[in-house]
């Protein structure tokens, strides 16, 4: 199998007024491609930081983590901005979609950014996909919350990234408009054989996911596939460094 | 092994690298640039950094094109009135040679010289103002001829032929000839050829040139007169015309000749009343646009700074998306530079319209054609809205660039501080840089520059003790007055920043206002609509009854007659008089000048003038010529009341039963010579000595165009001395002509015509008055963006604070009735610091800058805090009532988006 992301014993601290404060500590994961996995915890348990951490939306304080084949900890912003352009899309709770931009445009920015001519071809089918031909020129704030979500998830499939980050996708939808997403974005996932990562604390939506990923006080407490401990850290893992970072 | 694997992916990727291009083109960038901006400016979010903007432009291109058009047109009329670009004159005749070096150089050349003179008719005769011209001239404007006395006028092509002079009308009547008669001036005899209607240059010069009617000869004609001889009172003058390059040159060429005492001089160094008139509203007109841009760029800045906190997510979800830091710069770049070019086109179209319009309002006094405006202006708009876009605009929107894409999982991801100062130290850099290019003044620049920032740091630490005096914890939730106190100290650098915001705009507004009006009275006060247009002088006692009566017959209304005398001092306590001012220095007093020009007063006018030699008195008027111990000479005059425009400053006048032996001196004149109040003065006069005591000072309006004396005498002190009289009238219109009756009564009274000069200048204060008031307005509309975006600036925070208040239970009420407070705070605040800013500038710039006398305006300091309270809670309040009016479930939904 390829591997998608790897994290190697990755820790996130920040700087507190008198102390460091540990997010995470000693995280080592390996997801494949095509693999669903789903990162649950409590509320403060990481699991967001985490998610940045993979998506190189920010750096880790400590072990290295890799995002398509590249090592995240050698790049700056702007290369990871451009890995992240080619590789990885996202949903996120509060949709972040553009306001100032149109759906139909906010689905075109990442296909454009690939100056692929057929954005605009490209964008109107996925809109149309995901049930949305008639709100093409809407904006943002011309949409519900669900039809809101629904543009966002278009967006993510509409740069072709081989691996979705989604950060609690129906944290800010009613139960039946978050099933109706839910339904939309894993039918989307398999047509596209995309590998998802999902955020959430819904157990419901980690259930639909072929893996969980349980996180406590920022240290994996539990992962449905870990069968074989020794590959999924890899074999660089060295004896004694796990002490070191603790 | 999952090295082996992450290989593989790397290799798939670069596969696919191969197959697209990464990143977005610029075409693309330019697309999504201006997407925000259409969106944004429909949004509201754009609307008043681009209204600002739009603003700065057409105010400064507005002001450029008036001031760039009437400069010209001021250029070309002025050159009409020297009849040549430049002129060079003097009391000895400049070398020749000057003249073929001007010719060689492309330029066209003239001369002429001018004396006053007796001439007679076998009738009679009259003391004219004698002028001998080359027959070039004029270069520049038209002589005006007419065929008989007072008839119809028509454009001459040549001068007066050798042996033939031209007069005015005046002339005729008073000699009892006619045009064709012969008349004699010195010992020549020339024929009356033409009547002379209008000369351009009629204006210019010395008094001498003004003191009496116009008498035009050939410069030929000047030897056989034998009139002039050395010693005699004779100004020559060089004319120059042609292309301004080779004028430059010439110029400088005639600087770097050894020796030279004479300079090349337009228009303005010539006409000084005019000039200064020019000069204070050219200062004010450059005052005015730097406040607007000033001003506009401030609110620029306060909307770009706002502007780019809401794009902080924008940019947090583009980089998410895979924009570089470059990409996101190169958007908003071009998106400034979009909007850039958006206010450059609509701000000239308004500058201009608004440029018509001040045209159009002054349109009955311009007598000028205007010329096309020159491109310039237009340049300089565009020039200061990128200077604005950049110093203002520009940094805050450069801070997006390190915005963390982090910021889409966590909204409180710090923007990186370095970014932070940038804007205001670009914004303070942008506004002196605009100082410097307008003023063109480093000195200026850097005094404004230090004075700005103690304001500043003054204005900071003020309102910054004044908000945390008497801080308290928590919200205070309990009174609107404790609510809104506690807000101001809470956000108590936001609210310092207001204050000052508030304070610089209404510090501008009220400078800019008050130095109007000042100005503005300052120029009705100068010469009022009854200004007296002429000065007779060189009456006798023996003539004051006569001419009362020759008022009284006529309906005229006469002036206090002033006796005028020569007088030198010698001594101060006993000590020789310093002598105040080196020669070139001396004041240009109009009632000195023109005594001494008129040879009035002097010790023997009268024989000179009728052995028909010029007077021969030298430039500065003294009589004697001993270079060493030269006593200061001086008109002096008594009265016993103090004349108009007059102010004792120390000292007192004296009342009804003066004692002799007092004088009243000029304030500034006694500084330069030391004296103090009963200082013990030894002036000479008529060989005689005279004792008197200095009993005030006082300030006089020189530029009145009124008699006025450094000494004043009590009365009783000098009337043992043979004094001639001098005083003012007004003549209008038709009545002009009484002047010859007056003449034909009293031939040996010297008439000075100022009637042309002080019409000339009336006109032009007009004129600028009118545009100077329609720049304030520019410039009210420029602050009133500014007030508009600071308090918009503040709303996001209190649409927040005010929703969980509400959540919380508090009334509609009480948060409007808090809010109110807290603004009416800041505004009385902003207005006490700013009527005390507006005074200190204006004191620094009226007392150096326009020169005018400082006076702090009282009512301004009751007003300024008022104005300020009401303004500030009257705007906060009408832009925050939505806050209240919008339902706290919204405000937090979308906040929480």
């Amino acid at each position: 199998m390829t591997v998608m992301v790897e994290a190697r014993q990755v820790g996130k601290s920040v700087k507190t007024h008198d102390a460091q404060l540990h997010i995470l500590s000693d995280i080592s994961l390996v997801i494949d491609k095509a693999e669903s996995v789903a990162i649950v915890g409590a509320s403060g348990s990481g699991k967001s930081t985490l998610l940045g951490l993979m998506a190189g939306l920010d750096q880790a304080s400590e072990g290295e983590i890799w995002l398509a084949g590249e090592l995240l900890n050698d790049m700056d912003e702007d290369a990871r901005a451009k890995l992240r352009g080619q590789s990885v899309g996202f949903v996120f709770q509060s949709f972040q979609l553009l306001p100032s931009l149109t759906a139909l445009e906010n689905v075109m920015l990442p296909i454009e950014l690939k100056q692929d001519p057929q954005a605009r071809h490209k964008a109107t089918q996925l809109l149309q996909r995901v049930g949305l031909a008639d709100r093409l020129t809407h904006y943002p704030n011309q949409l519900s919350g669900g039809e809101q979500q629904r543009v966002a998830i278009a967006r993510a499939f509409a740069s072709e990234a081989s691996i979705l980050f989604a950060d609690e996708p129906t944290g800010n939808l009613d139960t039946e408009t978050g099933a109706t997403v839910i339904e939309l974005l894993f039918e989307l996932n398999a047509e596209f054989s995309t590998t998802l990562i999902l955020v959430t604390h819904d157990d419901r939506l980690a259930a639909r996911c072929a893996r969980t990923v349980r996180l406590s006080s920022g240290r994996i407490v539990g992962d449905s596939a870990k069968a074989s401990p020794a590959e999924n850290t890899g074999s660089v893992t060295e004896p004694g460094q796990e002490s070191a970072q603790a | 092994m999952s090295a082996t694997n992450h290989q593989q992916g790397l290799s798939n990727k670069r596969k696919g690298e191969q197959q697209r291009n990464t990143g977005l083109g610029l075409a693309g960038l330019i697309r999504l640039a201006t997407r925000f901006l259409w969106r944004d400016l429909r949004g509201g979010e754009l609307k008043l950094l681009t209204l600002s903007l739009i603003m700065a432009v057409c105010s400064v291109t507005a002001i450029a094109l008036f001031t760039d058009r009437l400069e010209r047109a001021l250029l070309n009329e002025s050159a009409n009135m020297l009849a040549a670009d430049r002129v060079l004159s003097g009391r000895q005749q400049p070398p020749r040679e000057w003249l073929q070096e001007a010719q060689q150089r492309g330029l066209q050349t003239g001369e002429f010289i001018s004396f006053a003179s007796m001439v007679f008719s076998d009738q009679g005769n009259i003391l004219v103002s004698a002028k001998a011209v080359s027959p070039s001239y004029p270069l520049r404007g038209d002589l005006l001829v007419a065929d008989e006395p007072f008839g119809a006028s028509y454009i001459s092509d040549a001068g007066p032929a050798p042996g033939t002079v031209w007069v005015e009308s005046r002339v005729l009547p008073a000699l009892a000839i006619e045009v064709g008669d012969p008349l004699y001036v010195g010992n020549a005899t020339l024929t009356v050829a033409q009547v002379l209607v209008q000369e351009p240059d009629r204006q210019q010069g010395g008094m001498m040139e003004n003191a009496g009617p116009r008498l035009l000869m050939n410069l030929e004609d000047v030897p056989a007169t034998q009139i002039i001889q050395p010693g005699s009172r004779v100004s020559y003058r060089y004319l120059f015309a042609g292309e301004q390059q080779a004028l430059n040159t010439f110029a400088d060429w005639l600087d770097a000749q050894p020796e030279n005492e004479y300079r090349l001089r337009d228009v303005r160094e010539e006409s000084e009343e005019v000039s200064e008139a020019l000069d204070r509203a050219e200062s004010f007109l450059m005052l005015g646009s730097l406040f607007a841009v000033t001003l506009a760029g401030l609110a620029i800045a306060l909307t770009a700074r706002r502007y780019s906190h809401r794009h902080f997510d924008h940019v947090a979800i583009l980089k998410t998306l895979g924009l570089t830091a470059s990409q996101i710069n190169t958007m908003y770049g071009l998106l400034l530079g979009i909007l850039w070019v958006v206010a450059v086109l609509t701000g000239s179209i308004a500058g201009w319209l608004i440029h018509e319009a001040i045209l159009a309002l002054l349109g009955s006094l311009m007598q000028v054609a205007l010329p096309a405006a020159s491109i310039t202006p237009f340049f300089i708009g565009a020039l200061t809205a990128l200077l604005c876009l950049t110093a203002f605009a520009l940094p805050p929107l450069w801070g997006l660039r390190s915005v963390s894409p982090l910021r889409v999982l966590r909204k409180d991801v710090a923007v990186d501080g370095s970014s932070q100062w940038l804007p205001y130290t670009a914004g303070v850099g942008g506004i002196l840089a605009l100082i410097l290019w307008y003023s063109g003044d480093l000195y200026l620049t850097a005094l404004i520059a230090i004075a700005v920032s103690l304001v500043f740091l003054v204005l900071a630490l003020a309102s910054y003790l004044l908000l945390k005096s008497g801080t308290a914890s928590g919200m205070r939730a309990g009174s609107a007055w404790l609510l809104a106190k506690s807000a101001l100290s809470r956000r108590s650098q936001q609210s310092v920043l207001q204050i000052m915001v508030f304070a610089v705009t209404f510090m501008s507004l009220l400078t800019l206002s008050l130095l109007r009006s000042d100005l503005i009275s300052d120029w009705q006060a100068q010469l009022p609509e009854d200004t007296p247009n002429h000065f007779m002088m060189n009456i006798t006692a023996a003539q004051l009854p006569g001419i009362e009566s020759f008022y009284e017959q006529r309906n005229l209304e006469g002036n206090p007659f002033y006796p005028m005398m020569r007088a030198a001092l010698l001594t101060v306590n006993g000590e020789p008089a310093r002598r105040p001012w080196d020669d070139d220095e001396q004041p240009r007093n109009l009632t000195e000048r023109a005594a001494e020009d008129s040879g009035a007063g002097t010790a023997a006018p009268a024989s000179a003038d009728e052995s028909g030699q010029a007077a021969t008195v030298n430039e500065s008027g003294e009589v004697g010529d001993t270079e060493s111990v030269r006593p200061v000479t001086r008109q002096v005059t008594w009265t016993s009341s103090l004349p108009p425009d007059n102010e004792v400053v120390a000292g007192q006048w004296w009342d009804e039963e003066a004692r002799p032996g007092e004088v009243s001196v000029e304030q500034d004149y006694a500084e330069r010579l030391g004296l103090s109040l009963g200082d013990e003065l030894v002036f000479e006069i008529e060989g005689q000595r005279v004792t008197v005591n200095v009993s005030s000072f006082r300030t006089v309006r020189w530029d009145n165009m009124q008699p006025n004396f450094f000494f004043i005498f009590s009365p009783g002190s000098l009337e043992q001395f043979g004094a001639t009289y001098l005083s003012t009238l007004l003549l209008e219109g038709e009545q002009k002509l009484m002047l010859n009756d007056m003449l034909r009564a009293f031939p040996t009274i010297v008439v000075l015509e100022v009637d042309a000069i002080i019409a000339q200048i009336q006109r032009i204060i007009f004129q600028v008055s009118s545009a100077i008031e329609l720049i304030a307005a520019l410039v009210l509309v420029s602050g009133a963006l500014v007030l508009l975006a600071c308090v918009n600036a503040t709303l996001g925070e209190r649409y927040r604070e005010n929703a969980i208040l509400r959540t919380l239970g508090a009334s509609r009420q009480l948060i409007l009735r808090a809010m109110l407070f807290e603004y009416a705070f800041i505004g009385a605040v902003s207005g006490m610091m700013a009527t005390l800013g507006a005074e200190a500038a204006l004191y620094f710039l009226q007392t150096q800058v326009f020169e005018q006398a400082f006076r702090l305006h009282i009512w301004v300091w009751l007003a300024g805090p008022v104005l300020g309270t009401a303004i500030i809670a009257g705007i906060g309040f009408a832009a925050t009532r939505r806050v209240v009016n919008t339902s706290p479930l919204l405000v937090l939904r979308q906040l929480a988006d």
